[in-house]
């Protein structure tokens, strides 16, 4: 059983890629107080807008950007929800999920005639995905913790009130990076229409989920994100590799089974931002 | 307070009815055929309520799973693993297990809600004891427990009906099936014990010493604490009691409406159970119709799909469509305002 090759590494690093950006999305949005379980939404929503964009335009550039956008869209309805009409976060995010998914089985059925499987369209490599996804992520810790602009989003988190004093607009900071977190979201999403060449209903299949443990286990931060998403890469390579060795129910779960335990285990009573799921009402 | 309430629902359906409409518009399919289907899939003959009825059963267990974890200020959406792992323990021992008629149903639905209660528990248990968030848990178990379930009945696997090429299990025995309520329908007395546990859910959360102490532990953990509640046994109690509802959505469905376990048997189910929790206000009385909204959505939306005059996941969109605006109270007081105005 050859499993452990340089096949098994380069997978595990083009899969951990989009867990990556789902959870330094997710990282962005709980800095600034914002909970979103709508990820797993939000990158089949970026899947599913690649294939369109790219069945029509032809160009698949111009889909992950179109990708991009729409992940940022539903960001920003998330944001608008769970800020301007106060809605409990996680209930919003669920409801992103719930809507996305009926969309999909709608716009591929309404489209393509099948459901939830859209035609094949002009793909980009992967590769360019996986690879932008380790720069963002470099950037991304250093621009947290290194910038001024880190510095603020931090504090809209943790002290609104206190950001609120020192002149930051809370609610604009929350709208930015709730927005930035759909954007990485609807990145992912592309990366998974372009692995595949079309898209299909399940193609996320919880690596949203995932990516929000990824984010939990790295501690709020990008690089501690990046730790956890490769070893949850890890374990969907291993998967891959797995499959035709044993019945596939048990492949097919062990990166799901793998994320409990390791939450179980390696979690940390965490640096929670103080104010993370709050309404932040101005005095 | 409760004609507020309702009309701010109503208003919600309304409005995400009136975006389903948009949404039809644009992609140019006839809005009237659309509806017209809608309404016939669901309520056109005595067939069709029956339909409506049947998936609305499950969709009232998995809303009270839902609310019942809910209301403790947990967010159970594995739902659709616990069924999956009650209608596996309802098929065994509906199949092994030989007891006399009413007793072997009722032992049936106790193995069913103790073993959805036991896959309710690993996350409230990792919630209490090493905080982990329940959400991510629920789901990513709720996943495993499709995967298992469908193991256990594959091909060669020791549960698998030999007689079929697909992943299920012989019948129950004659004597561990719910019986049909309404011939001809499909409706089945699952409906019935659906009803007894939406007053039974009631009872326990208002009526209930540990109800209340469930629901002040939602309400604020921090006070409940205070007040001498152990917060820890009262999350892992929710948790137990949400899995054990759900198990009992999937007794139902093996009992009922399939009289054996079918992999992959359910459409969705559990998810539906968020939705119908959600509109419901997480009350379980609100559940009852909910669950029939949800249920209504769903057979009508084969009708939908069958006469080609839209496809018929159109249902799921207005599904997400309502939710949105029932869960943002305060943009349906803002519209009010603003007609008033």
């Amino acid at each position: 059983m050859n499993i452990f090759t340089i096949h098994l590494l380069l997978r595990t690093l083009r899969l951990s890629s989009p867990i990556a950006l789902i959870a330094l999305g997710e990282t962005y949005s709980e800095r600034v107080g914002i909970i979103n379980v709508g990820v797993e939404g939000t990158a089949v929503l970026g899947a599913l807008v690649s294939a369109l964009v790219s069945f029509y335009t032809g160009n698949a550039w111009i889909a992950v950007v179109a990708a991009v956008i729409g992940g940022g869209l539903a960001g920003a309805l998330h944001a608008l929800w769970c800020i301007q009409f106060r809605a409990n976060h996680v209930v919003s995010g669920v409801a992103v999920n719930i809507l996305v998914a009926g969309l999909a089985l709608f716009i591929t059925s309404a489209l393509w005639g099948s459901r939830g499987t859209s035609a094949s369209a002009p793909t980009i490599n992967a590769w360019y995905i996986a690879g932008s996804a380790l720069v963002i992520v470099i950037l991304s810790q250093i621009f947290i913790f290194r910038t001024k602009w880190g510095l603020r989003l931090r504090v809209v988190g943790e002290k609104p009130e206190a950001a609120d004093t020192a002149g930051i607009n809370v609610h604009r900071t929350q709208y930015i990076y709730t927005i930035v977190n759909g954007m990485l979201c609807g990145l992912a999403g592309a990366y998974f229409f372009n692995n595949l060449g079309y898209f299909v209903n399940g193609m996320v299949g919880g690596r949203g989920f995932i990516g929000i443990a990824a984010m939990v286990i790295g501690n709020y931060s990008p690089i501690g994100a990046l730790g956890a998403a490769l070893l949850f890469g890890f374990a969907d390579a291993l998967q891959m590799s797995l499959q035709g060795y044993i019945p596939s129910q048990i492949s097919l779960m062990l990166p799901y089974l793998l994320t409990v335990l390791v939450l179980a285990v390696l979690i940390k009573r965490a640096q929670v931002p103080a104010a993370l799921g709050q309404h932040y009402v101005k005095q | 307070m409760l004609v507020r309430e309702t009309g701010v629902t109503l208003l919600s359906i309304s409005l995400a009815f009136g975006i389903g409409c948009i949404i039809l518009w644009a992609g140019g399919y006839s809005i009237p055929a659309v509806f017209a289907n809608l309404w016939k899939g669901a309520f056109g003959n005595k067939i069709s309520i029956g339909q409506t009825l049947t998936q609305a059963t499950p969709i009232i267990f998995t809303s009270l799973s839902f609310l019942i974890a809910f209301r403790c200020g947990l967010f159970n959406i594995g739902a659709e693993g616990q069924m999956y792992m009650g209608a596996m323990a309802a098929a065994v021992v509906g199949i092994y297990v030989k007891l006399p008629g009413v007793l072997h149903v009722l032992i049936c639905l106790l193995a069913a809600g103790a073993v959805g209660a036991a896959w309710g528990w690993i996350p409230g248990y990792l919630k209490a004891k090493r905080g982990v968030n329940e959400f991510v848990t629920t789901m990513m178990l709720s996943s495993v427990a499709v995967y298992f379930t469908d193991l256990l009945v594959a091909p060669r696997m020791f549960l698998h009906d030999t007689r079929y090429g697909s992943n299920q299990t012989v019948r129950v025995l004659g004597t561990a099936v719910l019986p049909k309520l309404l011939r001809p329908t499909q409706v089945t007395w699952a409906i019935i014990i659906a009803g007894c546990v939406v007053l039974l859910v009631w009872y326990y959360l208002f009526r209930t010493r540990s109800g209340y102490e469930l629901r002040a532990v939602g309400q604020s953990p921090s006070a409940a604490e205070y007040g001498g509640i152990s917060v820890k046994r009262k999350i892992i109690l929710s948790m137990c009691l949400a899995g054990f509802v759900a198990g009992l959505a999937g007794a139902g469905e093996v009992l009922g409406t399939h009289t054996r376990f079918i992999s992959g048997f359910s459409p969705g189910y559990g998810w539906d159970g968020i939705a119908g929790g959600l509109i419901a206000r997480a009350h379980p009385v609100g559940v009852l119709f909910s669950a029939f909204l949800m249920g209504a959505l769903r057979a009508g939306s084969m009708q939908v799909q069958r006469s080609g005059a839209a496809p018929g996941d159109i249902a799921s969109v207005l599904q997400g469509l309502v939710i949105f605006f029932v869960i943002a109270p305060t943009l349906i007081r803002r519209l009010i305002r603003w007609r008033r105005r």
